[in-house]
Parts: structure tokens; C-alpha cells; sequence
């Protein structure tokens, strides 16, 4: 303090500093406030409407736990939980191994060819989901669509699909194999990163292509394989487009997933409080499942470079 | 060797990928596009209206066209109409409300008018009404169209448009079987009857025509079956389910509709569980001939070259009944210029509007239906004079029946259209006790 007044505060050390942190703010204060305003702040305040009973149209009414305590008795709740649940035990496998597959054919084909098909099949998750969806509705339909048509042709009378319960589910699930590019992708980034050497290696030690894919290929694709699974399942336990358009739930709730149902809670019968009660209970499921695979992925992801 | 079996494996997954593509036909997704837009006007003086509608392209047009000669005639004035498409719509007014900004002006559909004017939305119009300066006569509207707008007794909102129910059927395929074309006077026996007439199969026991395409599992328009059949699906005070969704009445009414699918197979299975009216094109390719149906797709039916268009009168059950659809204008409880709404609601929803609706929905006041001469036509007064057979939908009885009894009256209906043995009564008792149940919780 008392050197305040003889030496003056070396002003030019300091203000470029300042200066830097306050642009810093700046730039990233667009970023900030949506983030804040946007998703931050709305995260705080379902976790309070989830305490309360909110229409939107009069104030929120606390009533406690009751929200969290009503889903015990939902009917509705436990279906969309277990379709949830039942469509990613189908959907993750599936998306994982036949993302690989699709990633091991591109990988056998010249580097301009792989340029191609790669843009090619990533190209369904670039474009709008609900024009995909509705465009396998039309092939899915029972009489005039593509695929019962064709199975009439070899005398096969087709499923109605989306129209039946007991098939309606496997119809979504065929719909979504679409996406497989994507994890293809991110396989084929971690196919390309395994060193020439490791097969060089194998193939002098005798091995052949099956064992230097279980020998090589994929002990070394394990981090990607676990970042497909972690990405996987917590995008399936939010699947939503294709329900909403394709099936809306039905038919006889066979396609009710967890956040089509919280979605019609909130805005289509406006009970805004159970909803966000809804959205923190998927949300600690979602949590505790990404916890489980990160933990277990210390048994069976191997990194390079460590000491095994 | 390896490369190239990959490379064909390749090329073929895409071919049946784009194939899938190909076949679909083009049109599916509408873009919308608001193609008038309020005229920016210097003048500082003028209050500006917000208007709330959930119509979007086309269905924008009388809309703007009604704006601008309201301005016309009164510049002090300035209407803003703010369309929300898709199904947003009550989302995007609700969060507005809840903001405390929404349109002085919303548009609302017949079973939303409870929810929103039991929660104090919308202002009481009875003072309006009455008003010395600008008074409605009410007298001018035709029977039944202003009932959707009332609550507990008070007006909240006017009509906009409507459309009863009622049958369409192809002339073609009726000349072809020789039936005759179903009057006004027909019964639920007569109805099944023509059906059964008008249904063909081939050699191979494949129905190759039906004879009514049905709107599947469609709640509100399965109203009119309960209607006819003598039911009511709630009790007058709003508060029973139980002795009513399961009653002798409706359990005749749900029997009889899956039978038309299922026993006597004159109706085409739902090719859409999800569409509204069950997503069925049988009509349209000319291979049903009727078809249970609200207004709205006449217009299309008129021009197809499949259809030689008649419109029949709802047959009668135990009782000769129908239901109302409609949409209606409020003014909102936090609108800064209620007057001044009022001014353009009036002009909206009463003579001055309706000339402009007739050419888009069926009129509201009754003058203009008749000078337009749509109640003498032979189509569309057959649609007008079923307002003189309207049944109270369920929703006018409780703000809750979009979340009780309306999940559990469908699946209901969803479980006797695809399940042929399905026992009626059980399951109305069920989903009677679980919509009971589901309307306690709320209450």
C-alpha cells in the first residue's frame, strides 16, 4: 500500500493482462450467455419445477416429491421405460458390430474409394431426420409400401409394421440401422490409425487374416469401440424423432420411448412439473449407465503405450 | 480379389439404399411459406393487434385477406397476425402466457377451449356483447356453432370455422353395384348393409373394394358412434368416467365399429395407426366407396378423377346424432387493448369475416350460407344441415379429458381394430377405471 504513492503501479505490465482477460470474456460471452440462458439456467429450474405442479397457465404449486412418487404407479412410465430400455439392448449391438463391418469393407477399398463411400453413408446423418423418417413410412406401409411389396412378390405376406405392436419396434429398429454410417466413420478413423506394423508383425508370426483382426484389429479398436458404445446408448435412451413422426407412440404404446412420453407430458397435456421430474429421472439413468461403461471400460479398453 | 468383392458388397448396399429412396413419390414434407406480410406503416398513433393463429400456408390467405379490410375500414387500428405452424402452436401461446406476452388475439380448437379458459386465459365477451358501441347480434350464426366457444355458461370465444362429420361416397361405384345413394333417414343396418353391398372379393378371397373406409383409431371422430348409439362417455358434472365409457350404450358403439372392421371386413384396415383419420388412401384410388369423414378434404375429393363425389347424412343408430369440430377466436386476458380486439374480433368472426370463410370452410352465419346458396347445394347443405344433430363432445364437460379419458378411449379403439377376438365390455371397463383414476389424480 504505502509504495503506492512513490512508485506509481507499473500500469503497462498490468493492462495488457487485464485487457486479454477481458477480451477473453468478451469473445466467448456469446457462447456464455446462450449457454447460461438457454441450457444452464433451464437445467437449475426444471430440477425446482420437478418439486412443483405447473400448467404454464397459473403459478407453480410445490407439492414435494409427488411427482417423483407418481411414476412408482404409471403405467405409462414403466412402458416407456421398458421399450426404452428393450430398444437399446436391440439397437447398441447392432449399431456397434454392423458398424464395424461396414467400417472393415470401406477399409478393404482404395483411399479414393473410401473418400467416396465414407461421404456417402455419413450423408444420412447430415440430412433432416423427419424427411428420412417419413420416406421409410412409405416404405413401410403395409399395402402399397416398397417392402411388402417386394415380399409379395416372392409370395410373402408382409408384417403390418408400423401398424402392429408386435412388429412395430423391430420396424423403428430397421429404420435407425440406417445412421450405421456414423459409427462407421469412427470406426474407420481408428481402422486407418493402427500401425502397418502390428499386421507386418502378425503375418510374419504366421497369423492369419481372422487372427490378426481378433489379434490386432480389434484390441486396438477398443477405445474406438468404447466411444461408440458411450455415444450409442445415450443417444438411444433419447430417441425420439422417428416414435413422434413414424408411430407416435402407439400402436397400444409398443413404441412409447421414455422421451416421446415425457414429451407429451410437457407439451402436449402442459404438466410441466412431472415432465421435468421425467427429464432428471433420465437423466440419473443416463448418468449412472455412462458411469458403469466408463468404469468397466478399464477391463477391456486397451491404449497404446500402456503396460499391460 | 478381397478389395473387389468389398467394392461390389459396397455398391450394392447403396443401390438398395437409394432404391428404397426412389420409389417414394415427392410432396410428402410441405414447405410452409407465409407469403403476405402486414404492410410496415409510418404512423405512430395506431394500436397494434397481435393475432395467434395455428394455420399455416394456404390457410393463412383469408386471414390476410379479412386483416386488410378491417385496416381499410378502420386506420386507426393495425393487425399483426403471428402464425406458428406445425404442432407448436399451444406450446408457443402457453409459453407466451406464462411470460405475460402473448397475442391479444388466439386462435384455439374446440377441446382446448377448456383447458385455456378454465385457467382464466381468455376474457368473458357477454359485456362485449351487449355493448352500446359495438354490439353482436348473436342471433345471426347458425345452430350449434357457438356452443364450442361457452363456458360454464359465458361466451369466451367465436367462431372461425367448423366442420360436422358426415359420409362421402363415390357415385361411380355406386352406379356400378346398382345401390342406391344413402338418404337422409338411413340407419346404422342400412349403412352396413350398402356396405356389405359395395364390398367385392376376388377369386382368391383378396378384397379388391371395401365398402367404407373408417377413420381407425381416431377418439374425437369415434364421438359420433357413442353419440348415436344413445351413450355419453362422462357424466354431465365433469367428474365420472365409470357408468358411462363403459356402458351398455358405448360398449354397443365400439362392438358395432370394430365389426364393421373385423367381422363383416367392409372397412380396410388403418394403414396408420399414428394419422389422424387412420391414414387410408381407398377412397381417394376409387377402391372404397364411403368414407366416414370430417369437411376438410372435400376439396381434393371434388377434383379427383377417381371420385364422382355425393355426401351423405350421418345414418342413424338408437338416436339421429353428430359432432361438431371447430376452431374460435379469444381475446387474451393480458391483451393491453381488449377494446380495440374486440373491434377486429367482431369483424373477424361475424358477417364481414364469414364472406371471406365461405370459400375456404363452411360459413358461420347463417345469411351469408344462404346467399352464397351453400345451404340449398346439394353437397353442402347436406354438411349444414347436420348442425341441426349435434351431440356434446366429451371435453366440453372437463378440462382434463385430453389427458384421461382421451389416451385411454384409444387404446380401446386400437386394441378392437387389431385384435379381432378383443372383449369389448373388459376393456372399457379398464380404460373406464384408469381415465376414473387419471382424472382423480388431477382434480
Amino acid at each position: 500500500m504505502h509504495t503506492a504513492a512513490s512508485t506509481p503501479r507499473p500500469r503497462r505490465r498490468w493492462l495488457p493482462v487485464r485487457r486479454e482477460t477481458l477480451t477473453f470474456y468478451l469473445l466467448i460471452s456469446p457462447w456464455l450467455i446462450g449457454l447460461l440462458s438457454f441450457t444452464l439456467i433451464p437445467i437449475v429450474a426444471s430440477l425446482g419445477f420437478s418439486f412443483t405442479r405447473w400448467d404454464m397457465l397459473s403459478p407453480p404449486e410445490p407439492i414435494g416429491l409427488r411427482n417423483y412418487a407418481r411414476m412408482l404407479d404409471d403405467r405409462l412410465f414403466w412402458q416407456s421405460l421398458s421399450v426404452t430400455v428393450h430398444y437399446t439392448l436391440m439397437y447398441v449391438p447392432s449399431e456397434l458390430i454392423g458398424g464395424l463391418l461396414l467400417a472393415l469393407l470401406m477399409n478393404q477399398v482404395s483411399t479414393r474409394g473410401i473418400r467416396i463411400f465414407r461421404t456417402i453413408y455419413y450423408m444420412p446423418s447430415v440430412l433432416s431426420g423427419v424427411a428420412f423418417v417419413v420416406v421409410w413410412m412409405w416404405l413401410f406401409h403395409p399395402e402399397a409400401g416398397l417392402i411388402n411389396a417386394t415380399l409379395a412378390m416372392v409370395g410373402i405376406r408382409g408384417p403390418r409394421w408400423l401398424v402392429d405392436p408386435n412388429t412395430a419396434l423391430t420396424a423403428l429398429w430397421i429404420m435407425s440401422l440406417w445412421g450405421l454410417g456414423r459409427t462407421a466413420v469412427i470406426y474407420l478413423a481408428g481402422l486407418r490409425g493402427i500401425p502397418r506394423e502390428l499386421y507386418e508383425a502378425a503375418a510374419i508370426d504366421g497369423a492369419g487374416t481372422w487372427q490378426s483382426f481378433l489379434r490386432v484389429t480389434l484390441p486396438m479398436l477398443t477405445p474406438t469401440i468404447f466411444f461408440n458404445l458411450v455415444l450409442s446408448v445415450i443417444a438411444t435412451f433419447q430417441t425420439f424423432t422417428s416414435a413422434f413422426v413414424a408411430t407416435n407412440g402407439g400402436p397400444l404404446d409398443s413404441t412409447l420411448f421414455f422421451v416421446l412420453y415425457l414429451y407429451r407430458k410437457a407439451f402436449q397435456e402442459f404438466q410441466m412439473g412431472y415432465a421435468s421430474a421425467l427429464a432428471w429421472v433420465l437423466f440419473v439413468i443416463i448418468l449412472a449407465l455412462t458411469l458403469v461403461i466408463v468404469r468397466s471400460g478399464r477391463w477391456w479398453v486397451y491404449y497404446e503405450g500402456e503396460d499391460r | 480379389m478381397l478389395k473387389r468383392l468389398s467394392f461390389i458388397l459396397l455398391i450394392s448396399i447403396l443401390a438398395m439404399l437409394i432404391a428404397g429412396c426412389a420409389t417414394t413419390e415427392g410432396g410428402i414434407v410441405q414447405t410452409v411459406v407465409v407469403t403476405a406480410t402486414p404492410t410496415a406503416r409510418p404512423e405512430g398513433a395506431k394500436i397494434v393487434l397481435r393475432v395467434g393463429t395455428g394455420d399455416s400456408g394456404e390457410g393463412l390467405t383469408p386471414h390476410f385477406r379479412i386483416i386488410e379490410m378491417f385496416e381499410a375500414e378502420n386506420p386507426d387500428i393495425q393487425v399483426q397476425l403471428e402464425p406458428v405452424g406445425s404442432g407448436d402452436y399451444y406450446a408457443r401461446i402457453l409459453t407466451q402466457i406464462a411470460a405475460g406476452d402473448p397475442p391479444d388475439l388466439l386462435q384455439i380448437g374446440d377441446d382446448a377451449v377448456p383447458m385455456f379458459v378454465d385457467r382464466g386465459a381468455f376474457l368473458p365477451l357477454d359485456g362485449f356483447i351487449a355493448s352500446a358501441d359495438y354490439p353482436l347480434d348473436t342471433s345471426i350464426y347458425l345452430p350449434g356453432v357457438m356452443e364450442p366457444g361457452k363456458w360454464n355458461g359465458a361466451q369466451y370465444l367465436l367462431p372461425k370455422d367448423f366442420s360436422p362429420m358426415a359420409i362421402y361416397y363415390n357415385k361411380k361405384l355406386f352406379d356400378a353395384a346398382g345401390a342406391p345413394y344413402p338418404q337422409e333417414g338411413w340407419t346404422w343396418d342400412d349403412l352396413l348393409a350398402t356396405a356389405q353391398q359395395l364390398t367385392v372379393t376376388d377369386a382368391n378371397g383378396n378384397v379388391t373394394q371395401w365398402g367404407i373406409q373408417l377413420p381407425g383409431p381416431w377418439t374425437t371422430g369415434f364421438e359420433y358412434w357413442v353419440a348415436a348409439a344413445g351413450g355419453r362417455l362422462i357424466s354431465e358434472d365433469g367428474s365420472t368416467f365409470i357408468g358411462y365409457m363403459d356402458s351398455p350404450e358405448v360398449q354397443t358403439a365400439v362392438q358395432f365399429y370394430a365389426d364393421l372392421y373385423n367381422k363383416y371386413k367392409v372397412a380396410p384396415p388403418p394403414a396408420d395407426m399414428n394419422a389422424f383419420g387412420g391414414g387410408n388412401s381407398e377412397f381417394d384410388n376409387g377402391t372404397a366407396a364411403m368414407r366416414l369423414f370430417g369437411r376438410w378434404p372435400q376439396a381434393g375429393m371434388k377434383q379427383n378423377p377417381n371420385i364422382d363425389l355425393g355426401v351423405a347424412p350421418l345414418p342413424a343408430g338408437a338416436e339421429r346424432a353428430g359432432v361438431l369440430f371447430w376452431g374460435g377466436f379469444g381475446i387474451s386476458a393480458l391483451s393491453d387493448n381488449p377494446e380495440a380486439a374486440w373491434r377486429f374480433l367482431r369483424y373477424y368472426t361475424g358477417k364481414e369475416g364469414a364472406e371471406v370463410w365461405k370459400d375456404w370452410a363452411l360459413p358461420t352465419v347463417a345469411s351469408v350460407a344462404e346467399s352464397s346458396g351453400l345451404s340449398t347445394d346439394p353437397v353442402e347443405g347436406v354438411w349444414l344441415n347436420e348442425l341441426n344433430h349435434l351431440a356434446p363432445r366429451a371435453y366440453v364437460f372437463t378440462p382434463y379429458w385430453g389427458q384421461t379419458a382421451d389416451p385411454a378411449l384409444r387404446r380401446v379403439l386400437e386394441s378392437v381394430i387389431l385384435d379381432p377376438n378383443a372383449n369389448v365390455a373388459e376393456l372399457l371397463a379398464t380404460a373406464a377405471q384408469e381415465a376414473q383414476a387419471a382424472l382423480d389424480d388431477l382434480r
